[in-house]
C-alpha cells in the first residue's frame, strides 16, 4: 500500500492530469439508470469510441458544455462503445481529455443496447441523447455537433425545467 | 376551402416529419434506390447496381476500409459475398466515406483490401455519398438484401457479435438462405453499432 502510494504521487508529479476513473461495464438499463438518477435538470448521454474520428473531435467540446453547465444542472453520461479488452486505452483517452468523473463501456450484444437504449438510433456512433429531468428523451442525433450546438441544445433541455 | 387549408397543414407537417426523419432506412419491400447510379470499383470500371443484379437477388452493403466495426466483420462479408455470388446472388460492397474525413477510406486502400481478402465482387466508391443517402444507410457495415423482385427483404447487421467466434444469430446468412431457397425472410431488421458514414458534404 505505501509502494502504491509513492507510485500514485510519483506518477501525478510527472502528469498533473489526474486518472480518469475505469469506465465501469454497462448494458443500456444501466445507462438509462444513470439518466433518471435524482438531481439533474437535463442529462446529455454521448455514445463514442476512442478511434472514431468526429468522437474525438467533439469530445473537448461536449467536456467544455458539461462543466459550464454542470451548476445549472446539466449531467455528462459518457459511454464507450469501445471493443472489450480496449478498456485501458479508453481510460488513458479519457485521462487525457481531463475526465475526472465515473463513465461506462457498453457491455452485452450491441443490438440489444442500441434498441434498449432508443430505438430512433440506428447504431452509428458518434450518438447524442438529452433527456429532460424525468429522464424523458428531448432530443437526439447521430453524427458530431460543434460547442455552440451541444450548448444551445442543453440550454434548452435546462429550460424545460425552469418553465412553470 | 377554409377546411381544406386547415386539412392540409397537418398533411404538409407530417411530410415535414417524415423528411425530417429522412435518416430512416429504405423499407422493407422498398426497391433499390439509385440502381443506375454508375460507381468505380477497385479494378477500375464503373458499375452500377442494375449491373450486379442477378435473377436470385442482391445483396448491398455499405462498408469502409478504416472503421473498427467494418474490420471486425470484413472477413464475414467477404465469405458471405463470395459464397452468395456463387448461388446466384449479385453482390456489391459499397463505400460511401469521404476520404477527406477518414485517409484509411481512400481507393488505394480500398484496392490493398479487396485484393487481400480475395472478394470476388465488386467494391465501389460512393463518389458522393448520394447511394448511401438514398439507401438511408448510417453506418458500417450495414447490410440491404433485395429478393429475386427486387424488394427489400432484409436490412441490418450481418450478425450479431463483433467476436466472430460467440456468433448466435448470423442474420445475413440466414436471410440470404431464405432469399436463395425462396422463402420469405424470417428475421427482416436488425440493429448493430458500427461508425458513422462520412457523408461529403
Amino acid at each position: 500500500m505505501p509502494i502504491f502510494a509513492v507510485l500514485l504521487l510519483a506518477a501525478s508529479a510527472a502528469a498533473p492530469a489526474k486518472t480518469a476513473p475505469m469506465p465501469s461495464p454497462a448494458a443500456a438499463a444501466g445507462v438509462l439508470e444513470e439518466v433518471k438518477k435524482p438531481g439533474a435538470d437535463a442529462v446529455v448521454v454521448n455514445v463514442w469510441a476512442t478511434w472514431c474520428t468526429p468522437c474525438r473531435e467533439e469530445f473537448p467540446d461536449l467536456l467544455h458544455v458539461a462543466r459550464e453547465l454542470a451548476p445549472k444542472g446539466l449531467r455528462l453520461v459518457l459511454v464507450s462503445v469501445d471493443f472489450p479488452g480496449n478498456e485501458y486505452a479508453t481510460q488513458g483517452f479519457l485521462t487525457k481529455q481531463g475526465v475526472d468523473f465515473p463513465t461506462f463501456i457498453r457491455t452485452g450484444k450491441d443490438e440489444t443496447f442500441v434498441d434498449e437504449l432508443e430505438r430512433q438510433w440506428s447504431g452509428a456512433i458518434p450518438a447524442t441523447f438529452i433527456y429532460d429531468a424525468n429522464g424523458k428523451l428531448v432530443r437526439f442525433w447521430e453524427g458530431k455537433a460543434s460547442y455552440p450546438v451541444l450548448k444551445k441544445r442543453a440550454l434548452e433541455a435546462l429550460a424545460l425545467k425552469e418553465k412553470p | 376551402m377554409n377546411s381544406k387549408a386547415i386539412l392540409a397543414v397537418p398533411v404538409i407537417l407530417a411530410l415535414a416529419g417524415a423528411a425530417a426523419l429522412a435518416g430512416g432506412p429504405l423499407a422493407i419491400g422498398g426497391s433499390i434506390p439509385m440502381a443506375d447510379t454508375k460507381m468505380k470499383g477497385v479494378d477500375g470500371k464503373e458499375v452500377a447496381i442494375a449491373d450486379v443484379k442477378q435473377p436470385g437477388g442482391t445483396l448491398v452493403v455499405f462498408t469502409c476500409n478504416h472503421c473498427p466495426f467494418a474490420k471486425a466483420w470484413e472477413t464475414r462479408i467477404v465469405e458471405l459475398g463470395n459464397t452468395y455470388a456463387a448461388k446466384g446472388i449479385g453482390v456489391i460492397a459499397v463505400n460511401a466515406n469521404d476520404p477527406k474525413v477518414a485517409e484509411e477510406d481512400s481507393f488505394d486502400v480500398m484496392q490493398q483490401r479487396a485484393k487481400e481478402r480475395g472478394m470476388k465482387f465488386p467494391y465501389v466508391v460512393d463518389a458522393t455519398s448520394g447511394v448511401a443517402r438514398a439507401f438511408g444507410a448510417t453506418k458500417t457495415p450495414e447490410a440491404f438484401l433485395f429478393d429475386k423482385d427486387g424488394k427489400l427483404v432484409y436490412h441490418g447487421a450481418i450478425d450479431d457479435s463483433q467476436d466472430q467466434g460467440k456468433v448466435e444469430a448470423p442474420y445475413l446468412k440466414n436471410a440470404l438462405d431464405s432469399v436463395v431457397a425462396g422463402k420469405e425472410v424470417a428475421v427482416k431488421e436488425t440493429k448493430s453499432i458500427g461508425c458513422g458514414i462520412k457523408f461529403r458534404s
